[in-house]
């Protein structure tokens, strides 16, 4: 067959094709596909059970062939493009008929297991992986609710990769889902294999500040999302699910929270709100009373900092940006280690450096401690991406407080709620609590 | 939107004003401030807590000058530190100066701005160069005494009163109300000693209470934390909690206040066998015989330190109000009733 022949000569220098004959009664078959996404001996002893059975039992072998999978066109791209997808071809030799079978896949995935970048205190902890399927049937199990509507969508030409939109009819809102399907139906061609290409297919601006979407590796957290209204996406190969749109509260609200008593639940809320004030605060405070307001403080503080301050050389602002840019290495360099140095770097950058920078004068034993303060209190709020702006921000407070101290430092608090307050996410405006509520036409 | 973000970090850089910022180690930050006022010249003394690893004392610096910036300016010049005084929590006058009228620094304090209105007002009985010599003497301890000794928590009594710029400032420009200033002096055994306190008229101090007028002074002023009081020959009690209520009325055209004066108090030691009765009855007469010593003084020297006047605000028509200290308050009646309630006598039963 000239088809066949032209796929096979596509294929030969892959050195995982399979092209195999099989001899069924009086018919030959031939099956082709690529091994290292199909299971090879299982499928073909799928596929030649029932084509036995059928010559046994003197049935129409030709018509059970057809039913095994579904028919395609003998062009030689649409058959390159089936075998690409990981389906096997199988041709009827006599006649030319071809078809396309869902074979047993190769697992080409990590089982589920616990989550790698959340952590979970008293909930579920399977998570979310890179197979589309697989976390489809963990949504499901968390959310078994008739109205939960998935969508696929297929994007990209060339490169190719498919797109899953999960919503609850009745909670969604019609402004949210409008804006979302209209802008995912008008990309079809772009590719998308990171978030930032998802990003910018939503039209996301690329010098916003703050998280459109967050990332949930745990079903209850997406499953919550659905709940509250949002949709959630999944992206082929991406390991965790995406929530569209990301509101205020999602800095401090954790499905996980739901599993304590109301009191708890509060008072942990209340604590990651203080714990990202104290980490946007702090170090411009230090700043604006040290350099600019110090007849803020105290007099008995103030004279203790004055002489903890004794033999700094430097302002009190370049002495924050010196270990704040040290803070910001160690916290970029623990993400790149192995697991197995990470500790180390840890220890000297945080006990030898601290200690030596102070013997040395270079900065002061307060600065240390406010800094220490500032970074653990970063790491309160929920979802990793959140702690990115947390992390911005206080650099816009701390350059406030060094130009206009405390009076810097409010309005510095004010341009932040402003810019917050001014933030639209496919039309949901970003400063809400619990629900995601849309506008018209935006 | 660029340009405006562009703009706006320009204005904000060059509008700032951070290149004259000084760091707190780089500032001098007096605690008290001595001012004396002899033939036109003003003499400046700022008690500095020396900012060094080891805590260790004070320093006094002192300048002369024909206004009080000027000699601040003069200090700061020769320091190599600049002085702020945004920290200066005492400001010490002499008494010579006391009694000339302080109503001009008063003034330019609260201008200034560079002072808070909440820092003390003191009067000293003493020179202030041999007042700043005695406290800036390293046995006292780490040189913040006199900060410590006015702060209501840590040094500060109900014996002495407590009256920061703004009220003096208050009492200079009001019809009905005066004030009174703590007189201190360099102490033999203590680096600071109580001398009682100066009524305070139009800013010129005009007559004197001692440290047990002060008391009953504070208490009537509604500031009397755990003062202790002693019931003459009877007991010791002190004060928990004190409530004040007055009736203000006119007799005949004269003033009459009556006050409810409402104290609970815990029994120290007691001295004799006296029946509780016996001491609410004593406290009584005490506190109405200093309060007679008190408001003679007040009378004579014409200035309303109980802010009786307040009281007549809304029956007086403003041109009367401005006699209220030379033809009122002359006149005026205080009709002291003090309630006592013992809460508790200590382990042992009184009778």
């Amino acid at each position: 067959m000239a088809a066949m022949d032209e796929v096979n000569s596509h294929f030969s220098s892959y050195p995982d094709y399979v092209n195999q004959k099989l001899q069924i009664a009086s018919d030959t078959f031939t099956f082709a596909g690529l091994k290292s996404l199909i299971n090879f001996p299982q499928t073909i002893y799928m596929v030649r059970d029932p084509l036995l059975t059928a010559s046994i039992g003197k049935l129409e072998l030709i018509d059970v062939f057809v039913s095994l999978g579904h028919k395609i066109p003998g062009q030689p791209d649409s058959i390159i493009s089936q075998i690409m997808d990981g389906m096997l071809v199988a041709v009827h030799d006599a006649s030319g008929i071809i078809v396309s079978i869902y074979p047993v896949p190769q697992p080409n995935s990590r089982p589920i297991s616990m989550p790698t970048m959340e952590n979970s205190i008293g909930g579920a902890t399977s998570a979310f992986n890179e197979d589309l399927e697989a976390n489809i049937v963990l949504l499901r199990s968390h959310l078994n609710c008739p109205d939960l509507k998935i969508q696929a969508y297929n994007f990209g030409g060339h490169v190719k990769s498919r797109v899953i939109l999960c919503y609850i009819d009745n909670e969604i809102d019609p402004h949210l889902l409008d804006n979302l399907t209209q802008k995912l139906e008008a990309h079809q061609k772009t590719e998308i294999s990171n978030l930032e290409e998802f990003a910018h297919i939503l039209k996301f601006s690329k010098y916003s500040l703050v998280n459109h979407y967050m990332t949930y590796e745990l079903p209850q957290n997406a499953v919550r999302a659905l709940k509250n209204g949002k949709a959630v996406l999944f992206i082929e190969r991406v390991p965790f699910s995406i929530a569209l749109p990301s509101i205020f509260s999602d800095f401090f609200i954790s499905e996980d929270d739901m599993n304590h008593p109301p009191i708890y639940l509060w008072l942990l809320r209340s604590l990651r709100f203080i714990g990202a004030l104290l980490t946007l605060i702090l170090p411009g405070l230090y700043v604006a009373l040290v350099s600019v307001n110090p007849d803020v403080l105290r007099f008995e503080l103030a004279h203790s900092i004055a002489r903890s301050r004794l033999d700094v050389p430097y302002p009190a602002i370049i002495e924050a940006l010196l270990l704040l840019c040290i803070l910001e290495l160690i916290m970029e360099a623990i993400i790149r280690l192995p697991g197995s140095i990470g500790p180390t770097i840890t220890m000297v950058g945080g006990i030898v450096l601290g200690q030596a920078v102070v013997e040395a004068k270079l900065v002061s034993n307060l600065l240390i401690i406010i800094l220490a303060a500032t970074t653990i209190a970063n790491a309160v709020v929920v979802g990793f991406q959140n702690t990115y702006s947390l992390r911005l921000f206080k650099y816009l407070l701390l350059f406030m407080s060094a130009f206009l101290g405390v009076l810097g430092l409010l309005s510095g608090l004010l341009i932040l709620c402003a810019y917050i307050a001014g933030i639209r996410t496919l039309g949901v405006p970003y400063l809400q609590l619990f629900r995601a509520r849309g506008e018209k036409n935006v | 939107m660029k340009l405006r973000i562009v703009i706006g970090l320009f204005l904000v850089i060059m509008l700032g004003g951070c290149w004259d910022n000084k760091d707190i180690n780089h500032r001098a930050l007096p605690i008290a401030m001595g001012i004396s006022y002899q033939q036109g010249n003003y003499e400046v003394f700022l008690d500095i807590p020396k900012v060094t690893e080891k805590n260790e004392g004070i320093q006094i610096i002192s300048a002369k000058g024909n206004s009080i910036s000027a000699a601040v300016n003069k200090i700061s010049m020769n320091l190599e530190d600049q002085v702020d005084l945004l920290h200066l929590k005492v400001l010490i006058v002499d008494k010579a100066f006391a009694t000339q009228g302080l109503s001009e620094i008063t003034a330019s304090t609260i201008r200034s701005r560079h002072i808070s209105p909440k820092t003390m007002f003191v009067i000293c009985d003493e020179p202030l160069d041999r007042f700043f010599k005695g406290i800036n003497n390293i046995n006292n301890g780490d040189g913040k005494e006199i900060y410590d000794f006015f702060q209501k928590n840590s040094g500060w009594n109900p014996e002495i009163a407590h009256t920061p710029v703004w009220k003096v400032f208050r009492s200079i420009h009001s019809y009905t109300n005066d004030v009174v200033l703590p007189i201190i002096k360099s102490g033999e055994s203590t680096a600071i000693q109580s001398m009682g306190s100066g009524i305070l008229k139009n800013g010129k101090m005009v007559a004197r209470l001692n440290n047990e007028q002060t008391l009953l002074y504070n208490v009537y002023d509604g500031n009397s934390l755990d003062g202790k009081i002693e019931v003459i020959g009877k007991a010791t009690v002190q004060i928990v909690s004190s409530r004040i209520h007055n009736e203000s009325k006119f007799v005949s055209g004269k003033p009459v206040l009556n006050s409810e004066l409402k104290l609970k108090v815990i029994i120290l030691d007691v001295i004799g066998n006296p029946s509780v009765e016996v001491i609410k009855t004593e406290l009584q007469i005490l506190l109405r015989r200093v309060m007679d010593q008190i408001f003679r003084k007040v009378q004579l020297a014409n200035a309303d330190i109980f802010g009786i006047g307040q009281h007549y605000r809304d029956d007086l028509p403003r041109m009367e109000l401005a006699q209220w200290r030379t033809k009122y308050l002359p006149e005026a009646k205080i009709n002291l009733e003090v309630t006592t309630t013992i809460r508790n006598t200590g382990n042992l039963k009184l009778r």
